[in-house]
């Protein structure tokens, strides 16, 4: 066991905390005072908010007025709700398709832009574009091109001969146009942050491998894929993050239907808080929402071991 | 005076902090009634631009005529509109006047977030108006509020599919409009003659958009609603039979089956196409059609069933309970919804008026002024008791139990259980 020796030899070695430099107390102030705007910002828009939003899931109220304190009467009546739980399963689905697609293309699209392909500058521009467009506009790209009545991929589809495909009507090829469109319009993204990471390792790691007999495969899976595993580690997160907050494209694109087929949790906190005017069970909602997202957050965190492996 | 960079950021973000939270929204801006002077009036609205333009025109004979007041107009996105109104409404600074569809003005005026204008009216308003308008505006016996225009749908047809399907034969009389049964033959003869791909028609009820689906409820001599806005009355018979009918368009397949309550897809869209024969509308599309459409169109009168009758659309004008200037108020709200003003409105925005003076042959849209009398006819079908359900303050919770369960029966779900379940979602939302 080494670290019963190793400690003395480290405690030896450390400088006493009597002794440690203390910061000059005007380079304290100034390191608040230029963190206190963010933190203000962060408290008036996000905590405050938070707070806000959670006192309001505790009520029924429809936003005017005085709201009824129900205690936890939102949340036994979630647990109840079969549209919840559909919203909750799609949300879930569409978050593991798109992130494990979008991350697995951008992989390979990096590691194709970091070759020595022609023209990548251009290619690596055309894959960042979608990055540019607004999530409300590329939705509306999608109505045009997965229309189910004057599209244009099912004006092709027929033109070759094959049948026409009910894109909008029918649960399995709407949940389908939801999940391609957020995948051309996040693949881009994915590939940046991969190049990134592929630019940071060395050819040397690559050239010893090659010289112990490594084939390409093995490289790859060896060498290339752990050293990715801080841009792997930020990607799932961020894509997780991004795939359970998903509004505006489903909003756009389907409008939660056909049935509830594309619903998530975010367009159903809307409808329920802003058309149906329930803001408490809508505010309940989003809480669950911020839990999930936290709870994967943290448990990503302690769960990936190559997220700080560097060369 | 030496100044570090430090010293020079900290400056720099103490300075900015204040000028950047307006720019998010965060402090009130024109649309707020916190001004506190007593001759400006603010009045959110959205709108089209021929809207907008006839609101600036109303604002500017306003102020013309009352000298020293001003109307503060804040034009919003429709999106943004309600969204913004309840956020006002809840942080105490909402606009002085705003505009609101008659469906979501039972939401406000039930919950005593609007002016009851009774004490600040002028003798004999209530005269002004159609009895049909009037009832939109009312709660509790009370109006919170003035019915500045509506519209009603008609069904904008394609004369070349017509024509090419032999249908030559429309009605051009609100009297001679097709009964159910008449629709019905016409659709069965479209369907047979159209290519495959295009539909005989397709319905306007998406979004909010499916209270226009009570039209056939009260062509079924039905109501949703008793009188106190609160018990349901669907589960009819009359309820049954609009539900059956409007299950058949899909069994029948005479509809696209993207034509769903909470499709993405607008029914006028895929008119426009070209891949639908007909499509109930209101009056607004006109000009939009006479611009876009590539083909000869027409528009005939909305089918009847047991009787004639038509969904109540449009909007009103309302003032805020809590508006430091009701008579001001008031004042603007009688001024706006005048003879002259309402006229010049709906003739720009074909949109239909409320005031029975105008429905005397005197209004004529700038845009094809000839289909004028199809739309005004077809308003006239609308009943006052099928307009004063629209008005339940419950309406927000309604819509969407009428969404789900029509889906459900275009689907195959058999019209007594999607009335029963309608009776039962429409007692939850009203508590009754």
């Amino acid at each position: 066991m080494p670290e019963p020796t190793a400690a003395p030899a480290l405690a030896a070695t450390r400088p006493a905390p009597a002794a440690r430099p203390r910061r000059p107390r005007a380079e304290t102030v100034a390191a608040y005072g230029l963190l206190a705007p963010n933190f203000g910002l962060l408290a008036v828009f996000v905590l405050v908010p938070l707070a806000g939003a959670l006192l309001v899931s505790l009520q029924r109220t429809n936003g005017f007025g005085d709201g009824e304190f129900i205690g936890l009467g939102n949340y036994t009546r979630l647990v109840q709700d079969p549209v919840f739980w559909q919203a909750l399963a799609t949300t879930a689905g569409f978050t593991v398709v798109v992130t494990a697609l979008s991350m697995a293309l951008g992989l390979g699209l990096a590691v194709l832009m970091n070759s020595v392909l022609p023209a990548r500058g251009l290619f690596r521009s055309v894959l960042i574009l979608p990055m540019a467009v607004s999530g409300v506009a590329t939705a509306l790209i999608g109505v045009l091109v997965f229309d189910q009545n004057n599209g244009i991929l099912d004006k092709l589809i027929t033109a070759v001969g094959l049948p026409s495909v009910n894109w909008q009507s029918e649960p399995v090829p709407a949940f389908a146009t939801i999940v391609l469109v957020t995948i051309w319009w996040r693949t881009g993204f994915n590939m940046l942050i991969y190049l990134a990471g592929l630019q940071g390792i060395g050819p040397d790691l690559h050239e010893a491998a090659r010289l112990d007999g490594a084939n390409a495969w093995q490289r790859f899976r060896h060498v290339t894929l752990p050293l990715l595993g801080p841009s792997s580690f930020f990607l799932v997160v961020l894509n997780v993050i991004y795939s359970f907050q998903v509004f505006d494209i489903v909003f756009v694109l389907t409008g939660g239907g056909p049935r509830n087929a594309t619903n998530v949790l975010v367009t159903y906190a809307y409808d329920t808080g802003f058309v149906t005017r329930d803001q408490g069970y809508a505010a309940a909602l989003g809480m669950v929402l911020l839990l999930l997202a936290a709870v994967f957050a943290v448990v990503q965190w302690r769960a990936s071991r190559t997220r700080d492996l560097v060369e | 005076m030496q100044f570090s960079r430090r010293a020079f950021l900290a400056a720099t973000g103490a300075v900015a902090a204040p000028l950047l939270l307006p720019g998010c929204g965060f402090v009130g801006g024109g649309g707020g009634s916190g001004s506190g002077d007593a001759d400006t009036l603010t009045f959110t609205t959205w709108g089209t631009d021929a809207e907008l333009a006839g609101f600036r025109a109303a604002i500017s004979a306003f102020q013309d005529a009352n000298e020293g007041k001003r109307i503060e107009l804040n034009a919003v996105p429709y999106e943004q509109m309600f969204t913004n109104i309840d956020a006002q409404l809840q942080a105490g600074n909402p606009p002085d006047v705003f505009r609101v569809p008659y469906y979501t003005f039972g939401a406000y005026a039930g919950q005593g977030q609007l002016l009851d204008l009774t004490p600040h009216l002028s003798e004999g308003v209530q005269d002004q108006f159609t009895e049909t308008a009037w009832a939109a505006v009312q709660n509790g016996g009370s109006p919170f509020g003035l019915p500045h225009h509506t519209d009603t749908s008609a069904i904008l047809y394609n004369a070349d599919l017509l024509a090419a399907a032999g249908i030559t034969d429309i009605p051009t009389t609100v009297e001679d409009a097709w009964t159910w049964d008449e629709l019905s033959a016409v659709a069965d003869q479209l369907k047979a003659a159209l290519p495959a791909g295009t539909y005989p028609f397709a319905y306007n009820w998406q979004g909010n958009g499916v209270t226009r689906w009570l039209s056939l409820l009260f062509q079924a001599d039905g109501a949703f609603l008793d009188t106190d806005q609160a018990t349901p009355l669907i589960d009819s018979d009359a309820g049954r039979s609009a539900v059956e009918f409007s299950s058949s368009f899909f069994a029948e397949q005479w509809v696209p089956e993207t034509d769903t309550t909470t499709s993405s897809t607008y029914a006028a869209d895929s008119w426009f196409a070209g891949t639908v024969a007909m499509v109930w509308s209101g009056a607004f599309q006109i000009p939009d059609a006479d611009t876009t459409a590539d083909f000869e169109w027409g528009v005939t009168f909305a089918p009847r069933g047991v009787r004639r009758g038509g969904d109540f659309g449009g909007n009103a004008l309302v003032a805020t309970a809590d508006t430091g200037k009701p008579e001001l108020a008031a004042a603007f709200l009688e001024f706006v919804t005048a003879r002259e003003q309402m006229q010049g409105f709906c003739q720009s925005a074909s949109l239909l008026p409320t005031r029975p003076d105008l429905l005397d042959g005197s209004l004529a849209f700038d845009v094809r002024p000839e289909l004028t009398d199809v739309f005004v006819g077809q308003a006239s079908q609308v009943q006052p008791q099928d307009a004063a359900q629209v008005a339940s303050p419950s309406m927000s919770g309604i819509i969407p139990v009428l969404q789900q369960e029509l889906d459900a029966a275009f689907l195959g779900q058999d019209a007594a259980t999607t009335v029963a379940n309608m009776s039962q979602g429409i007692a939850d939302a009203t508590g009754a």
